[in-house]
């Protein structure tokens, strides 16, 4: 492989890892935010038994 | 059957995205010109579709929570639900597009970035959805969400200028992939394939998404509904 082979392979290994961050953050943070909406209608149900 | 059509979607999905991922790398051959850097289109192309899909949702519901927020406030809700997670998951897209572009271009055209039609209208357009979510997180009162829907309807003025950029002005953002002119476009079958196949893979991906956000905003609604009833009846 020449130099610019390989600066090419590693630019799209960079996008494609970019893009996967990114994705995947978001849904991790949909998760979190999932998690707590879910948090606060258990602790209005306890509190309001 | 509809939570066995849940289950499986998921799955679908993921499926999708791994045998893209395999036309992208495995299958579509070089591009002539530009040789193994033209794989990014493969990420790059899908994710600006479906980020315009996306803006295209938000539009809709802000002019249904406009249309509906005085004769039937539910379904005005539910536009809203809407609105804000076409604009959330189209803002995730658009960033993709702003960072797997420079990427190519640093290797294409050997620069980051250029002040071009394209980029520059792709930039506002992020920009403005931006402004948009900022909007919704620290306006409060019960103008919020008007304002927020005339915003987005604004916003989505600049999609039909971002993607008719490079048709009215020259760029150095490439002819389009479809819908352009005899010369422009993709020649080679394989990776036409290769692109349709990852295109569905991140529609189906953003829906997915879009989906969950929905979700999250209404459970969010519905708890910020019965805390202000909660308010109310302590009041009185």
């Amino acid at each position: 492989m020449d130099e610019r082979s390989i600066l090419d392979h590693q630019f799209v290994v960079a996008a494609y890892t970019v893009t996967w961050v990114i994705q995947l953050g978001y849904l991790a943070w949909l998760g979190f935010k999932w998690r707590s909406e879910k948090r606060n209608a258990e602790r209005r149900l306890h509190n309001s038994r | 059957m509809k939570k066995l059509a849940l289950g499986l979607f998921p799955v679908i999905t993921v499926l999708l995205m791994v045998w893209g991922y395999h036309q992208a790398i495995y299958v579509a051959p070089d591009d002539a010109l530009q040789g193994y850097i033209f794989r990014i289109i493969y990420y790059h192309v899908p994710s600006a579709s479906v980020a315009f899909l996306f803006f295209a949702i938000s539009l809709i519901g802000s002019i249904g929570y406009l249309a509906f927020r005085r004769s039937n406030p539910a379904r005005a809700l539910a536009a809203d639900a809407w609105a804000l997670a076409g604009a959330e998951v189209g803002v995730v897209f658009c960033t993709v597009v702003l960072t797997t572009g420079p990427l190519w271009g640093r290797r294409a055209w050997g620069i980051w970035w250029t002040w071009d039609a394209r980029l520059t209208t792709t930039l506002v357009l992020w920009l403005i959805y931006v402004s948009y979510l900022l909007l919704r997180r620290f306006a409060a009162g019960p103008q919020m969400q008007t304002l927020a829907a005339v915003l987005g309807i604004f916003g989505a003025l600049d999609v039909p200028i971002v993607y008719m950029s490079n048709r009215w002005w020259r760029t150095q953002h490439p002819a389009p992939v479809f819908g352009g002119d005899a010369d422009s476009g993709m020649k080679d079958p394989t990776m036409v394939h290769a692109l349709l196949w990852n295109m569905l893979a991140w529609f189906c991906w953003g829906m997915l998404v879009l989906f969950l956000r929905y979700h999250v905003e209404r459970r969010h609604q519905q708890y910020a509904a019965q805390e202000a009833e909660e308010a109310l009846a302590g009041a009185d």
